[in-house]
């Protein structure tokens, strides 16, 4: 448990997108690749997992399908649409802008 | 944007299979992570129980869902709705008393509110109504009366105020030669009538300036009704002849169906589609005599000129004309009355005191509803404790709470609509033949309009604060003392007997508007009309001018009339007279009295009519002193007249009146020039409710002919018998003849208090259903109380306490809730007492009856009310008390 840090505020939307780029997944290996690709530091709430997939779907960003999982269960996928690629490309431009910003301010400092 | 709608649509239509696939969904992760766990180690128990702690609340992640795919008020709503209907299905006794309480007064609403929708919101059906004024004169003796044509004349050449203004007049007539012979609601009219209202006739013409000088009257517009009815939509119809009064008419227009009648004073005809034909008014005579007045203005205002405005101008006219003539124009003044203010002015008070009153009642019927649903959250609690403590905000339980309230409302809205469909009806039969504008009443969209924002409003008002005091409920509280009974705050038992107070306060209220218009109408009924109304038959006539050119042959042909029903087996006595009473026949004239001068200002004058022999006889009218006219009162023989108690009373007073004299001309000389009073007869009031009757005298109608007289016929047994006896009587002295107006006097009399009885009617079922709201109410609360208090009179019956300590005890808390409710009831109606003056008749708005009868009934009723928990409370048995404590 230790490490772990809760998700800033909107940067979900951008880690699920970007776990879809590699493929359909469901939620369940959604949140799984998140904490693992970030060797176990990002956990995402569950609680906020699922109404954000939802929210994407919405928007149309996301677009899901039922699929068979791994151990042979009925699972829903969600994958990446054309305006959610370049929706991810936008905002992850945004957030490097970002970051690079702050980290300069906290190397000047 | 369109993908969102879809998306939002689908979750919102396919709902269960979203829903079915969220929980789906949410089932596979949970079962992943189970899996995650035990891979890790643990046991099935222990993963279970890491992957529940992980996932967080099930339902709370769901609603996050729904409230992501944008659809969540809407889905919450319906949730809350389903729950609500649940609840209220759950508690059926709970749910149809306050349906059926909330249906009983929004319907209320809703039936007096189209009342005044269509009497005072709609608008007039003119052309820029606003625009449209009444123009009457005044003068001390007569504050409100018809113009004389020629003043007509000159205010239509001099006004700079008006676009337009015209005069009418009633002038009814006969038709005859298609079909049988039909008396018609006519009124003689100045061109530019029909433009003055904005309407146009739908064929043909209106009247031109040509048609107002005599001999070119013989031209007619016909009602819409009429062409179609008489003259089968005849689209030739003009140009036609038509025989009216039995003279050639050529029919120069048809106005449109929807024609309605602006009202008028004098011979007034009822509101809406009620003439039939028009007439050209003709200026006949010496324009130089200015005295009698019988013509009724009507104007449109130029644009920009107000009421007032014009009043100013037609009052420095009316100056001037005081001086060219100052015999007839001189001391009066013009009134311009808006047309809007005419028509609905009488109405409008007793109308507002209406919608008062069935608001009150709808505000009782609110407190009623805060009251048993404040009850019911209190049995709740528990209900509203565990949704707390599962984490529901307490927003949610507030809309949850209001939902069920504006279920309830709605339903009663709904229902209440019904009940209005079907009040307005009756409302509409019930209300006065003289009525402004009933035809224009009937629940249409408005009323709808109107009947939904007061079932919301009504919802938000008696739901909002239980909803809000539930929510302030502490889960652990809740939870725990819901072991045990209900329970609830000191603070919600003061708000509910607060409500109870203003409950039986209000239905005082109303309860002492009720006694005043039951005394009123008691008042009305108990008159003495000055005649007898029972067994009597009356009917008009009118003898065409054309055939019935000189006044012998007009009074020969009553006095026929008169003999031939007079012989009638079954008639007691017959006779006819120039007008009925309380038909608001106002004729006047000035006269000289022998041996006595006017003060300076006064003016001797008088109404006058004309009878025939037997007229007196048949009306019931008592002779007070001398005699009723006989057949010797003939045309050349000695000019007689009877007056009424009031007229001798003025002028002669004190004196044996019978042998004076008095004289219509300006310098009476000859012996012929005067009348002799040979008689004295009773007063007849002109209404049932004036104050007094006007002084009045009779000339015999053989020495005053008039062609329109109305017979009365007093019969031994059911005055209907008579009606084809004088039908028969008539059509064998004249077959062209009319028989109209054909009514029983004892309906004359029943609808002469009509307003007061609808008055009446209306708030007593107003003040009934507020009672039985506030005996509701006052019942809702002692019982709880008594509820809640059962292990207290347990003990205290354990201790020793008599049954009847107990019942007194009860009956002792309802008297805290009655009588400051009654006290603040008496106050309140006191303090209205100004709004029903003007309503109520020879009594007094703080009546010590009414007031003493009401503060009776409250309490009986609320003791009454009471009476049912208090017996529970005096059988509290001891054992049981003891057994749960």
């Amino acid at each position: 448990m230790t490490g772990r840090i809760e998700l800033p505020q909107g940067t979900l939307d951008l880690l699920v997108l970007r776990t879809l780029l590699s493929g359909p997944q469901h939620g369940w290996a959604i949140s799984e690749r998140v904490q693992q690709v970030s060797s176990e530091v990002l956990s995402i709430q569950q609680g906020s997992l699922y109404p954000a997939l939802h929210r994407l779907e919405r928007r149309g960003w996301i677009k899901a399908r039922w699929g068979t999982s791994d151990n042979n269960r009925r699972a829903k996928y969600y994958e990446l649409t054309r305006s959610g690629a370049k929706q991810l490309e936008s905002e992850t431009a945004a957030w490097r802008k970002l970051s690079l910003a702050i980290e300069q301010i906290l190397e000047g400092a | 944007m369109l993908d969102d709608l879809r998306f939002r649509a689908r979750s919102l239509f396919q709902r269960n299979k979203v829903e079915r696939d969220l929980d789906e969904e949410l089932h596979f992760h949970f079962d992943r992570e189970v899996q995650k766990y035990i891979g890790r180690g643990m046991s099935q128990e222990q993963a279970r129980r890491a992957a529940r702690m992980a996932f967080g609340g099930h339902e709370q992640v769901k609603e996050d869902c729904r409230e992501a795919r944008g659809t969540g008020f809407i889905e919450l709503t319906l949730d809350d709705a389903k729950y609500a209907v649940r609840q209220l299905v759950g508690n059926p006794t709970f749910s149809i008393v306050m349906i059926l309480t909330l249906a009983l007064s929004i319907g209320a609403n809703s039936a007096i509110f189209s009342v005044i929708n269509g009497v005072l919101l709609k608008r007039l059906p003119y052309e820029q109504p606003e625009r449209l004024v009444r123009l009457f004169l005044s003068n001390p003796t007569y504050p409100k009366f018809p113009l004389n044509p020629w003043d007509f004349l000159d205010f239509r050449a001099r006004n700079h105020s008006f676009e337009s203004i015209a005069a009418f007049t009633r002038g009814d007539v006969q038709i005859s030669g298609d079909g049988e012979p039909a008396k018609l609601n006519g009124f003689r009219i100045t061109s530019g009538y029909f433009r003055v209202l904005g309407l146009r006739p739908e064929l043909g013409r209106e009247f031109d300036y040509q048609a107002e000088i005599p001999g070119n009257g013989l031209r007619v517009i016909l009602s819409d009704r009429i062409w179609r009815t008489r003259f089968g939509s005849d689209p030739n119809i003009i140009g036609r002849k038509i025989t009216l009064n039995m003279q050639p008419f050529t029919v120069i227009g048809v106005m449109p169906a929807g024609t309605e009648h602006p009202g008028n004073e004098y011979h007034s005809v009822a509101y809406g589609e009620s003439v039939d034909v028009w007439w050209p008014f003709s200026f006949a005579g010496n324009s130089t005599q200015r005295g009698s007045h019988f013509i009724e203005g009507i104007g449109r205002l130029k644009s920009g000129v107000t009421a007032e405005g014009a009043r100013a101008e037609m009052n420095s006219i009316m100056a001037q004309l005081g001086r060219e003539h100052p015999d007839g124009d001189a001391g009066w003044s013009v009134l311009v009355v808006p047309l809007y203010a005419e028509v609905v002015g009488t109405a409008r008070q007793m109308l507002l005191v209406l919608l008062g009153a069935v608001g009150i009642v709808l505000l009782i019927a609110c407190a009623n509803a805060a009251n048993l649903l404040m009850a019911r959250a209190s049995a709740r609690q528990r209900e509203i404790a565990v949704r707390l403590a599962m984490g529901a905000p307490r927003l949610r339980v507030v809309r949850q709470l209001l939902t069920e309230s504006l279920i309830i409302s709605c339903a009663g809205g709904t229902l209440g609509l019904l009940i209005a469909f079907a009040g307005v009806r009756a409302l509409v039969m019930l209300l006065p033949a003289d009525f402004p504008r009933a035809n224009d009443i009937h629940v249409s969209w408005p009323v709808l309009l109107f009947t939904l924002g007061v079932s919301l409003a009504t919802g938000i008002l008696f739901g909002l604060a239980p909803a809000l005091q539930a929510s302030r409920t502490d889960p652990k509280d809740g939870l725990q003392k819901s072991a045990r009974g209900t329970t609830s705050s000191r603070h919600q038992n003061r708000l509910r007997s607060a409500l109870v107070v203003a409950e039986v306060g209000l239905a005082s209220v109303l309860l002492i508007g009720a006694g005043l218009m039951l005394r009123t109408f008691l008042n009305l009924i108990h008159l003495d009309p000055g005649f007898k109304q029972d067994h009597l038959l009356t009917a008009t006539l009118s003898l065409p001018r054309a055939q019935y050119k000189s006044g012998e042959q007009t009074a020969r042909f009553y006095s026929d009339l008169v003999a031939k029903l007079n012989a009638t087996p079954g008639v007691e006595s017959a006779g006819a007279g120039s007008d009925l009473p309380w038909t608001g026949y106002d004729e006047n004239t000035g006269f000289t009295i022998e041996g006595k001068k006017p003060r300076p200002g006064e003016d001797f004058h008088a109404r006058y009519h004309m009878a025939t022999p037997g007229y007196f006889t048949a009306m019931g009218i008592p002779l007070i002193a001398g005699r009723s006219f006989t057949d010797a009162d003939k045309k050349d023989a000695q000019p007689t007249v009877i007056i009424n108690h009031a007229m001798a009373a003025t002028y002669w007073p004190g004196q044996d009146v019978v042998g004076k004299r008095m004289s219509f001309a300006d310098n009476p000389t000859k012996d012929s020039d005067w009348l002799r009073i040979v008689g004295v007869v009773g007063d007849v009031k002109d209404r049932p409710n004036s104050p007094g009757a006007e002084p009045a005298f009779w000339w015999p109608e053989n020495q005053a002919p008039q062609p329109e007289m109305s017979i009365a016929i007093r019969t031994r047994s059911d005055p209907r018998q008579a009606i084809d006896e004088l039908r028969q009587a008539v059509r064998q002295l004249d077959p062209g003849l009319a028989v109209a107006d054909v009514k029983l006097m004892d309906e004359v009399a029943v609808s002469s208090v009509s307003t007061p009885r609808f008055t009446f009617a209306l708030v007593s079922l107003f003040a009934g259903l507020a009672i039985i709201l506030a005996a509701i109410g006052a019942y809702g609360v002692i019982s709880y109380t008594v509820g809640q208090r059962a292990s207290e009179f347990g003990l205290r019956v354990a201790l020793g306490a008599q049954r009847g300590d107990l019942l007194r005890m009860v009956l002792a808390q309802c008297a805290k809730l009655a009588v400051p409710g009654t006290i603040l009831g008496v106050i309140l109606a006191l303090s209205l007492s100004r709004v029903v003056r003007g309503l109520i008749y020879q009594v007094s708005p703080a009546d010590p009856v009414v007031i003493t009868a009401v503060v009776a009934l409250v309490l009986f009723v609320a003791m009454l009310a009471s009476y049912v928990p208090a017996r529970r409370a005096a059988g509290a048995d001891p054992m049981t008390t003891l057994r749960t404590e």
